[in-house]
């Protein structure tokens, strides 16, 4: 594998040297070359020969104007296009632009999506591609689907070249804040267990497809059952702007769960509120 | 001759010139930038929250932990409680342990010949980036500390994983980093002990004795740590003086003709921060006997830096000691940020040293941001007349080799430096 960095932050290679069973993964896998971890190849010679390699990971938003080693990026990325099975763009940055498309390079985009639309340049790579986004990914998500290519599983990928068996899945698919949200119980203060963060506090779990509280952060948690309104950071729109607020349109949600429209929203949320469930007007712990 | 120097988060050139056999400069050049401090403007304030930690995928934290204070700074009053200040400092601890561990495996022991051992990095950084996860919900890039406290509410069960993660962290590094009861390290004040033990750390020590390297790496032995908590103290230390007394006001970021990073001055003179300069301000026994014996070199520099992995470790045990859990994680504050008018700065200790956030606020809204690395503060390229520090730290080297492992040993990141 070649893990080819653009512009980028390096979150989504320090995310990966969180999975938690590197031992067999890197009894599995080879490198040719990864910005931390050594290989055999240096960045010059990965630039100035082609070396053999199966997969290609691209982290970070891709410009015309960005170089690595003195190389354009775009130049690289096409060489090494050639000769590899899959490309795997890691992180929200290199599938669709993500926060380094607001930086000064021109053309700044994902490989296929400039945020959500598709873009021409790489169009020809589009069946070779697998994308794998979130600021950072999460660790399982990518080295699942690394092992996926090895055993060639046929994957089934989204819109946005996404596989399904991790992007199926919304952030609000066993957050455990759900029954907040189901009852419209919206009176969500940061520091506590209780409460959904959807109604005011810009949480997006409900319409962001990510698997964050199905298979959890670092084996142990997610931003929203810590208390953090998820930011969408899976999304082609991330990150959008007043993270912390919910935009609404006459009270309601202007962005609402998949699937959901706003007079089927305003009809649940008419049935929701007739309902006063003690159990979740007060504290968790309490009596 | 031009090196390009990789493996940094990014690359770097490294430009040497040579008077005879001695290398008389060294032009430090960093390719990229992503002009964060440019893309926050117009943004509301606490969207810097979710952008800032982006800076840096390995001390995105810092970055998070920086910005939540200078925001906080642009407030007459603010009440945090003691619960949140304790929880912030000690995910920001955990992140420090972790960037040491990875430097230590990943960049340093390669350096010195020795196989790059990625599982004895990532165990123990697993295990730091777990306990930040349960406050922070993940980790890297979580938003966890907003302004009025942090999101989380822990019980005592959180607590309990919370410690067996430090502890077996700290198992992890009597095993494999020194040889030793932490307790009995923490206070040991001998190179010569450490040098006499088994285990990574002694082994690059006693390699640098060996290989003749104890004159390499020295620079002005001129140290700055802004970043003040309950474990690190703010100050500035020239040999063995030390004064406590230091603005931000005289930090001074000044544009650089051949290189995208800004350098960095206090009070128009370039200073090192770091591990080993907050060992020194805080007068660390172990550190003081390496720095009397050798001097501000790789030696002090190397030992400094791992030494604050059991420092940190025991003193976050303390810190959990000292959580009040029936106080609350996040008191509201009485003005709505969107009203806010203001300016402010923090600065907090970073695992590379002191890291400064200034912010402008306008209606709430970003008007002007800017940031300073620790990075900038150690690779500054200085003019031949006035040299930056690691710039100081290779003159006179003989050869690029032995150049690369110094300027290595400020642990180069690309992305901070630029940012």
């Amino acid at each position: 594998m070649l893990w080819l960095s653009s512009i980028a932050c390096n979150g989504n290679t320090h995310s990966f040297l969180n999975y938690p069973f590197m031992e067999q993964f890197l009894n599995d896998f080879e490198f040719i070359y990864h910005p931390v971890i050594d290989s055999n190849y240096s960045l010059k010679e990965i630039v100035s020969e082609t070396i053999a390699c199966d997969i290609m990971l691209i982290e970070g938003t891709i410009s015309d104007d960005f170089k690595r080693a003195d190389v354009l990026v775009v130049d690289i990325i096409k060489k090494y296009a050639k000769i590899v099975k899959k490309i795997v763009t890691v992180g929200t940055c290199a599938t669709f632009g993500g926060i380094f498309k607001e930086s000064d390079y021109e053309n700044a985009t994902g490989l296929h999506f400039d945020r959500n639309k598709p873009i021409d340049s790489f169009k020809n790579l589009l069946d070779k591609t697998i994308s794998v986004s979130g600021c950072p990914v999460h660790p399982e998500t990518l080295v699942n689907t690394l092992y996926a290519i090895k055993k060639s599983v046929d994957l089934q990928l989204d819109n946005f070249l996404r596989p399904k068996e991790f992007y199926a899945y919304t952030v609000h698919n066993g957050c455990t804040r759900n029954e907040y949200f189901e009852y419209k119980v919206d009176n969500h203060k940061y520091g506590e267990l209780e409460g959904c963060m959807f109604y005011d506090h810009g949480c997006q779990a409900p319409f962001t497809h990510a698997s964050c509280n199905k298979t959890l952060w670092n084996e142990v948690n997610s931003k929203t059952r810590a208390g953090m309104p998820c930011v969408g950071c899976t999304e082609p729109t991330f990150p959008k702007e007043n993270l912390f607020n919910t935009k609404k349109n006459m009270g309601i949600p202007q962005d609402l769960p998949i699937g959901v429209g706003k007079r089927t929203y305003l009809t649940l949320a008419g049935i929701t509120k007739a309902f006063t469930i003690d159990r979740l007007e007060k504290k968790l712990f309490d009596d | 001759m031009i090196e390009l120097i990789e493996k940094i988060e990014g690359e770097a050139k490294l430009n040497f010139s040579f008077a005879g056999e001695e290398i008389d400069f060294v032009d430090i050049e960093f390719m990229t930038a992503r002009n964060i401090e440019k893309i926050l403007e117009g943004k509301s304030a606490l969207d810097a929250l979710v952008i800032n930690p982006r800076v840096c995928g390995i001390c995105g934290h810092a970055h998070l932990i920086a910005t939540v204070k200078a925001l906080e700074d642009c407030y007459e009053n603010i009440e945090i409680s003691k619960k949140a200040e304790i929880i912030r400092e000690l995910t920001l601890t955990f992140e420090l342990i972790q960037n040491h561990f990875k430097w230590f495996y990943l960049t340093m022991r390669p350096l010195f010949g020795k196989k790059q051992e990625v599982l004895k990095a990532t165990y123990p950084t697993q295990l730091m980036a777990k306990a930040i996860a349960v406050f922070g919900g993940q980790y890297p890039h979580t938003s966890y500390a907003i302004v009025g406290g942090v999101v989380c509410d822990i019980t005592e069960i959180d607590i309990i994983k919370i410690k067996h993660y430090i502890e077996e962290t700290i198992k992890f590094f009597e095993t494999n980093l020194v040889q030793a009861d932490t307790k009995d390290f923490l206070v040991c004040d001998n190179v010569d002990k450490v040098l006499k033990k088994n285990g990574d750390l002694p082994d690059i020590l006693r390699e640098i004795k060996k290989k003749k390297y104890l004159d390499h790496g020295k620079s002005y032995d001129r140290f700055i740590a802004f970043g003040e908590n309950s474990y690190f103290t703010k100050g500035k230390s020239h040999k063995t003086i030390t004064t406590h007394n230091i603005s931000i006001d005289y930090v001074k970021e000044q544009d650089n003709l051949n290189s995208l990073a800004k350098n960095v001055t206090y009070k128009d003179k370039y200073y090192e921060v770091g591990p080993l300069a907050r060992a020194m301000i805080n007068k660390v026994p172990l550190v003081k006997d390496s720095h009397r014996r050798y001097g501000d070199n790789i030696f002090s520099r190397i030992i400094a830096r791992v030494c604050e992995i059991p420092q940190l470790l025991n003193h976050s045990k303390e810190l959990l000691e000292k959580l009040d859990l029936s106080e609350p994680s996040y008191i509201e504050p009485n003005i709505d940020i969107s009203q806010i008018n203001a300016s402010g700065e923090s600065a907090v200790e970073a695992a590379r040293g002191s890291l400064i956030h200034k912010v402008e606020l306008e209606n709430g809204i970003i008007k002007n941001y800017e940031i300073i690395t620790p990075t900038q503060w150690n690779l500054g390229n200085g003019t031949r007349e006035n040299l930056g520090v690691s710039q100081q730290a290779m003159v006179g080297l003989k050869d690029v080799k032995t150049a690369e492992l110094v300027f290595k040993t400020f642990d180069v990141c690309s992305v901070c430096t630029t940012h």
